[in-house]
């Protein structure tokens, strides 16, 4: 019993030490876009409001509010909204939770530009993939960002517009920008 | 006489026809934006509206999400986000979860954390922290 107990102690201490020792990266306004482009329109929009959370292990996660991104005119921004295509008032976020594979090769203490892969799970309209992207994480002077650039399909998260396919690509290409503090 | 005013009237009403068409179904869809200072606000207290998302999210969203609000409290702090604009985060009861309001313009505001301020915005959702976006200051 007694023998018990202590190895429960050390393993709980061995626990505290280790997420102790784990550093946590963090902003609120990190920035997502993304950018459908076919023939006939080119469509952008970007959200300024990310949250996410990145430990120096590797542990990263992403939460953004489907209604936090910005068109230029308003009429998308509705489109884009509504029942045909991001459901926003029904699925409000959208969410992103891995690791990065790689995170040994990056020194946290060193300035540079380290190319990282992640995969993780992402959650769109309530439907959950799996998703790998290439980024970099970039450090200086302390300061670390995070970019990367993927593809996702549209149809994989069950979004299935008419205009999917004509004035809006089956691919959307979303582009990550996130400076921690 | 009568002949002359009937094809002035035509005319007339064909440029308004024409104007209204062209702006109805061309320049609105792409240039129209949004203005929330003449919107009616839901009145809140920041305390109230974090309140209101951590009991029952789905229906807070029902009441709040895309809908403009009139939020008061106390100023926690005010920084740029990445792109330079201006953002507000105003206090409420739990530490962890505040308002976090994005703001027009791309001035930092001024305002001392301890101060109270009343932000109108658009509610996008909930976080860790209740989403604000397109903000004015009302009151400071």
């Amino acid at each position: 019993m007694i023998k018990k107990v202590f190895l429960l102690s050390l393993f709980s201490l061995s626990l505290c030490i280790g997420l102790f020792a784990q550093k946590i990266y963090a902003t609120k306004v990190g920035q997502i876009k993304f950018f459908s482009t076919t023939p006939t329109e080119d469509i952008d929009a970007v959200n300024n409001q990310v949250d996410s959370k990145m430990t120096d292990k590797g542990q990263i996660m992403f939460g953004l509010l489907i209604k936090g991104f910005v068109f230029e005119n308003d009429l998308m921004q509705e489109h884009f909204n509504g029942k045909d295509y991001m459901q926003s008032d029904k699925f409000p976020k959208a969410e992103f939770k891995g690791a990065i594979t790689n995170i040994a090769t990056v020194n946290f203490s060193k300035d540079g530009a380290y190319p990282v892969m992640s995969t993780g799970d992402l959650v769109i309209r309530g439907i959950s993939k799996k998703q790998s992207a290439a980024g970099l994480i970039v450090i200086e002077k302390g300061k670390i960002q995070l970019k990367s650039k993927f593809k996702i399909k549209l149809k994989d998260y069950g979004i299935t517009g008419k205009d999917i396919g004509s004035v809006i690509s089956n691919d959307i290409e979303i582009t990550v920008d996130a400076k921690y503090n | 006489m009568n002949k002359k005013n009937l094809i002035i009237g035509a005319l007339l009403l064909a440029v308004v026809g024409f104007t209204s068409v062209w702006y109805f179904v061309f320049y609105r869809p792409t240039h129209h934006v949004r203005d929330i200072a003449g919107e009616n606000a839901i009145v809140v207290s920041a305390k109230d509206i974090v309140k209101e998302f951590q009991t029952n999210e789905s229906q807070a969203n029902t009441k709040y999400l895309n809908k403009v609000a009139e939020i008061t409290g106390e100023v926690v702090e005010a920084k740029k986000d990445q792109t330079g604009k201006p953002t507000v985060t105003i206090k409420s009861d739990d530490a962890f979860s505040n308002v976090f309001v994005s703001l027009r313009g791309d001035k930092q505001l001024e305002v001392k954390g301890g101060s109270t301020i009343t932000v109108k915005g658009v509610v996008t959702g909930f976080l860790s922290d209740v989403v604000v976006n397109d903000g004015i200051v009302t009151k400071q």
